[in-house]
């Protein structure tokens, strides 16, 4: 049984055929949990910062995904970074040596600063994640986690949003599209965006309240609560040196953990 | 000796917990194995709520007041969870992109869901999959994402996936809604298929067309009620259907007017599906 190319699905997952992607689903989620452990509770520099950001960037050109992460993390941070050195460059507390003044209002190198660093960390652990959707088949991570013997639905808690969220994505288009053929203006300054968006909420929020009713009972109806074990269609088989790659990442987390928590 | 039905609704009354009037009223029903039962009635009379009693959602999902009881084989809906009467009957639900599991990849992936779910072993599940596939006409899709099937392929997957677990009894709530007419068609050539294998069918269908080509029996919802009940001539051409909102097919109608005119026997039957008016303008003397 294939899968389908990404071009012709709902999901974030990029098919190719990559070691990225025949890594096993915890190597990619240990690899999160490390990358935020040095990120958040490591050394206080902005080299391992950085040092992460670049294997991870290549991580994303080994797994062939690379464009898609770029452009991902681009539009994500963009508006954040907007907002975050703008906010910390004026108002950080600590702020001392002005970089710049207009109108007697002074931006400060340590809010940039400060700024730029809290972007770092972010696209840090936004790319690691990146890398772990994009190459990782969300059926393949359900798989693995019932496989490890972990209840069914945890794994349906965690797996789930990677297929529901891109099609609420298509909801939201077509809410807005509905919404706009009624005389809706969605467009124009961001005030204007800003109060255009009840009436999509709205819809996208009592539609999902709706859809969570009927999918809990399509789940029960598909024998979701059954009693007795379950089995797989397909199944993800995990190397020795993957169990112990997995192993090694954990272990380092919790010594960078452990470490921070004793000074 | 006395032979129990595929499925037995006795005095059943429901109320939804937020709701102050019941939607089903001491409803009582049977059907046999291998019956195609037709569930008919206005909109809000009640045909979805009996399709959840029937398969358990009512009174296990949607915990309101209930009375009565509903046996689907030697199961009673209220002593089981829904998973585990999910093997006895099976539930195809109005709108198919709800009815799918959310977890699942491909349309193979998606029918075998279920299947996974009660511990079939792998080799059973990828020909079972197979097989169902294959009575639905979905094979070639298999591959395709479930999300991107068109609404007419989503409602057959839905049936897929709930065959696929071979239930005896099948409740499917207004199945061919997103189905064109040959889609529709080949919904109920399935179904006359698995009726004639012995499976219980019942059917909330608004299409009275197919329910008049397919169905043996006929019965009608009004208010949460059940006012009446026979074989689908016998429904779909009585005056009561008229006035709870429903009305009579082109054929029936046409031969109503035919009789009036005296172009069709006073004492005949009218007729409810097409070769029946074929057959009763062209033999008016049988």
């Amino acid at each position: 049984m294939s899968r389908p190319e990404k071009n012709s699905i709902a999901t974030l997952f990029v098919s190719r055929k990559t070691w990225l992607h025949r890594l096993h689903p915890f190597n990619k989620l240990a690899y999160i949990l490390l990358t935020g452990v040095v990120i958040y509770l490591g050394p206080d520099l902005w080299h391992v910062e950085l040092i992460c950001i670049v294997l991870n960037l290549g991580l994303a050109i080994s797994g062939q995904v690379f464009q898609v992460t770029w452009r991902l993390v681009w539009r994500t941070l963009l508006p954040l970074a907007f907002f975050m050195i703008l906010i910390h460059g004026f108002l950080y507390p600590e702020n001392r040596t002005i970089l710049l003044s207009f109108n007697g209002m002074h931006f400060y190198q340590e809010g940039f600063l400060f700024a730029l660093n809290i972007l770092l960390q972010l696209t840090a652990v936004l790319t690691a994640s990146l890398i772990f959707v994009l190459c990782t088949h969300p059926t393949d991570l359900i798989t693995a986690i019932v496989q490890a013997g972990f209840p069914q639905s945890l794994a349906y808690l965690l797996g789930s949003p990677l297929l529901l969220l891109p099609i609420m994505r298509e909801r939201i288009r077509t809410i807005r599209d509905a919404q706009r053929s009624r005389g809706l203006d969605s467009e124009g300054n961001i005030i204007k965006r800003f109060f255009s968006l009840f009436p999509l909420v709205a819809p996208l929020v009592l539609g999902s309240l709706v859809e969570i009713e009927q999918r809990s009972i399509a789940l029960e109806i598909r024998g979701f609560n059954a009693p007795g074990p379950k089995t797989s269609l397909n199944t993800v088989s995990e190397t020795t040196w993957q169990q112990l790659l997995s192993w090694a990442m954990l272990l380092v987390s919790l010594l960078i953990i452990v470490y921070r928590l004793w000074k | 000796m006395n032979i129990m039905p595929a499925l037995e609704v006795s005095h059943l009354t429901f109320t939804y917990p937020t709701a102050t009037r019941p939607s089903l009223k001491d409803v009582s029903l049977s059907a046999e194995k291998g019956e195609l039962v037709a569930l008919i009635g206005a909109n809000n009379s009640g045909k979805s709520t009996l399709c959840y009693a029937l398969s358990g959602v009512v009174p296990n999902f949607y915990r309101g007041g209930f009375t009565g009881s509903v046996m689907a084989g030697t199961m009673n809906t209220t002593e089981h969870t829904i998973s585990e009467l999910a093997q006895q009957v099976g539930l195809v639900m109005q709108i198919p992109a709800n009815q799918l599991s959310g977890v699942r990849y491909t349309v193979f992936e998606e029918v075998a869901f279920g299947l996974e779910n009660l511990g079939v072993r792998r080799s059973e599940i990828i020909e079972r999959v197979m097989s169902v596939l294959e009575v639905t006409d979905l094979s070639d899709l298999s591959d395709r994402s479930p999300y991107q099937l068109s609404g007419g392929q989503q409602q057959k997957l839905a049936l897929a996936a709930v065959l696929a677990m071979s239930p005896s009894i099948l409740v499917l709530d207004e199945p061919t809604t997103f189905l064109d007419p040959e889609g529709a068609r080949q919904v109920f050539e399935i179904l006359l298929d698995l009726k004639n294998q012995g499976r219980t069918i019942i059917i909330a269908e608004q299409r009275l067309e197919w329910i008049a080509e397919y169905g043996d029996r006929v019965l009608v919802l009004e208010d949460g009620e059940l006012v009446l009940s026979g074989t689908p001539d016998e429904v779909l051409t009585n005056q009561e259907i008229k006035e709870i909102g429903l009305d009579w097919m082109p054929y029936t109608k046409s031969a109503e007017l035919a009789k009036q005119r005296g172009l069709w026997q006073r004492e005949r039957q009218l007729p409810s599906t097409f070769t029946a008016t074929v057959s009763g303008f062209s033999n008016p003397e049988d």
